[in-house]
């Protein structure tokens, strides 16, 4: 009891540390936050001022924000997370932490709240530039949908993210790994562009993997012609079936962290 | 509840390891102690099984076979109880790169129940110029000493060192090693691995040799392989215009000589010695580079390490 609340003081403890050294690698800093804001300018310029005719006529600035903000949260959940925990191995980070009393948990507890702040502010920063530079507003009514949506997100790719180190031989391997399995699937998950006439079996394909999921549930919060709250149940329960298995990827990486690694 | 922190055993108890990675038996059957307070080395080529049996006791491996307790638990449990007790200083293990020395030693620090105050340890491995450095701005030898820094923030009863003075410089490895030399004075037990003889022979109160899986020697590393049993090696440069039938008998049972120097090897030292010194001074000539000396501890691991590997 005592002792656990002890831990959870030193997860949270944990949570500033790993701010403090995010903050501090600018490269990484810059990849996790900018560059969706960076995509998000190059194509609501290069498409500016059109409107998606398969979707009622809604303008294509309405579209690409849900979508990118989707691509930032797969960029500091799941890519960000594989590559410095992969780098946090090789280095013999995890190795030392194993070497204290600090619960592993508690480590990976402190590493995942702050990436939840990252993906925080990354949202923040997608949503401001949107509205302001593209008029692209979050409507009061779909907050919930919007919200739901980077929440099961978060938890699905973050616990994806962590998971997948455990088929990740060695840091080096890691940025090719997590391209190979985010990059393609991008393209047919509605990010970059419209994919409502992809042929069906394309489109089942996207359907079953979690980025499509993702896309949709925030494209569908802010799309005008949505009436209600903006959850879109389906995309949500495929977002936590998968979390359920990145949180069984996660705890088999986590009970022997030097295991897979070559 | 600290019962085990008084208890009498000893710090370290290890009974017929084992550790086979398939085919391969890198660790066989080994056996040894190691007493509270004591500083202990072991030594090996690479390949030998040192790492293996270090990283058995250390937690991050699981033994095939045997028994092993530190202070008293068994580390393939994991229990907190011992991470907070055991410090550990390897090459292997990095740190968050973008934080400061100061940082990590308050961060590391708050894992542990009891912990040294940041500022100590700083003053104890000459960092404090270094507080507000990231770790990854630090030389080689600065990180080796923030890994030692790290390895005792926690205050722990039992420091296991992993080649601690890789890469530092003369000046820089006595002050180390006056460091865990004064680890000692306060009572922990220090588990040690490296490659320089000469640290081994400083530090340790004993040594156990590792080839092939098994230990092969332990003792002393003044008596360690019969070493206090070797002859004598007295040498000196033969004075000049003299030959090595000008020598006198001097009871010593070889005498080699190689170019101007020669080496008597003596199981009666003092005897040859005073015969040496004798003859010159009655001569009335000068014995340049004249040395008495046991055979060093490097030329002792040297033997046992090669048999069999011919």
């Amino acid at each position: 009891m005592s002792g656990h609340s002890a831990d959870l003081s030193l997860a949270l403890w944990q949570v500033r540390y790993e701010q403090r050294a995010f903050w501090r690698n600018r490269g990484r800093a810059f990849f996790s936050f900018l560059f969706p804001l960076m995509f998000l300018v190059i194509f609501a310029s290069l498409f500016a001022g059109q409107h998606i005719s398969s979707r009622g006529g809604i303008s294509y600035n309405d579209f690409f924000v849900p979508g990118i903000l989707a691509y930032g949260v797969i960029t500091t959940t799941f890519v960000n997370m594989a590559i410095s925990t992969s780098i946090l191995r090789d280095e013999g980070v995890l190795k030392r932490m194993q070497g204290t009393p600090l619960p592993r948990w508690a480590y990976m507890c402190g590493r995942v709240g702050s990436t939840v702040l990252v993906v925080a502010a990354m949202s923040a920063a997608t949503l401001a530039l949107g509205a302001l530079a593209y008029g692209v507003h979050v409507r009061a009514s779909t907050l919930p949908g919007l919200i739901l949506a980077l929440v099961f997100g978060t938890a699905c790719f973050t616990s994806l993210g962590i998971g997948i180190v455990r088929y990740i031989p060695n840091a080096e391997a890691a940025p090719p790994i997590v391209n190979i399995s985010i990059l393609p699937l991008t393209f047919i998950s509605g990010i970059w562009f419209v994919t409502d006439n992809m042929p069906a079996w394309l489109r089942h394909v996207a359907a079953v993997f979690p980025i499509r999921p993702l896309a949709d549930a925030l494209q569908y919060a802010f799309d005008p012609r949505t009436s209600g709250a903006g959850i879109k149940a389906g995309d949500l329960a495929v977002l936590a079936a998968w979390t359920v298995a990145g949180v069984l990827m996660m705890l088999r990486f986590l009970r022997d962290p030097q295991a897979g690694r070559s | 509840m600290n019962a085990s922190r008084t208890s009498t055993g000893p710090a370290i108890e290890v009974a017929g390891l084992s550790k086979s990675y398939g085919e391969l038996r890198a660790v066989r059957e080994v056996s040894f102690e190691v007493g509270h307070g004591e500083v202990f080395c072991l030594l090996g080529p690479n390949g030998a099984g040192k790492t293996t049996t270090v990283e058995i006791l250390e937690g991050y491996r699981e033994r095939s076979g045997g028994e092993v307790r530190v202070l008293g638990m068994d580390p393939a449990r994991g229990q907190r109880e011992l991470h907070e007790r055991v410090g550990i200083v390897l090459q292997s293990c990095g740190v968050q790169s973008e934080l400061t020395v100061a940082e990590l030693l308050e961060m590391y620090g708050r894992y542990y129940s009891r912990s040294r105050p940041a500022e100590e340890l700083l003053e104890l491995v000459e960092l404090d110029a270094k507080r507000d450095v990231r770790a990854s701005q630090l030389s080689g030898g600065q990180r080796r000493r923030l890994d030692l820094a790290l390895g005792l923030v926690g205050d722990p009863d039992l420091v296991f060192l992993d080649e601690p003075t890789t890469g530092f410089d003369p000046a820089a490895r006595r002050h180390a090693w006056e460091t865990i030399r004064s680890l000692c004075s306060l009572g922990k037990t220090i588990f040690l691995t490296t490659h320089f003889m000469d640290e081994a022979q400083y530090l340790a109160d004993r040594i156990a040799v590792m080839r092939a899986g098994e230990i092969i020697a332990s003792g002393k590393p003044e008596e360690i392989g019969g070493r206090d049993l070797r002859p004598t090696e007295i040498r000196f440069a033969l004075p000049a215009g003299m030959s090595a039938s000008d020598l006198p008998d001097t009871g010593a049972q070889d005498v080699v000589v190689d170019g101007d120097l020669v080496l008597l090897r003596s199981s009666d030292g003092l005897r040859t010695t005073h015969a040496v010194t004798e003859w010159a001074l009655a001569g009335g000539f000068e014995l340049e580079r004249f040395s008495v000396a046991q055979p060093s501890l490097e030329d002792i691991y040297l033997e046992l390490t090669a048999e069999e590997a011919q």
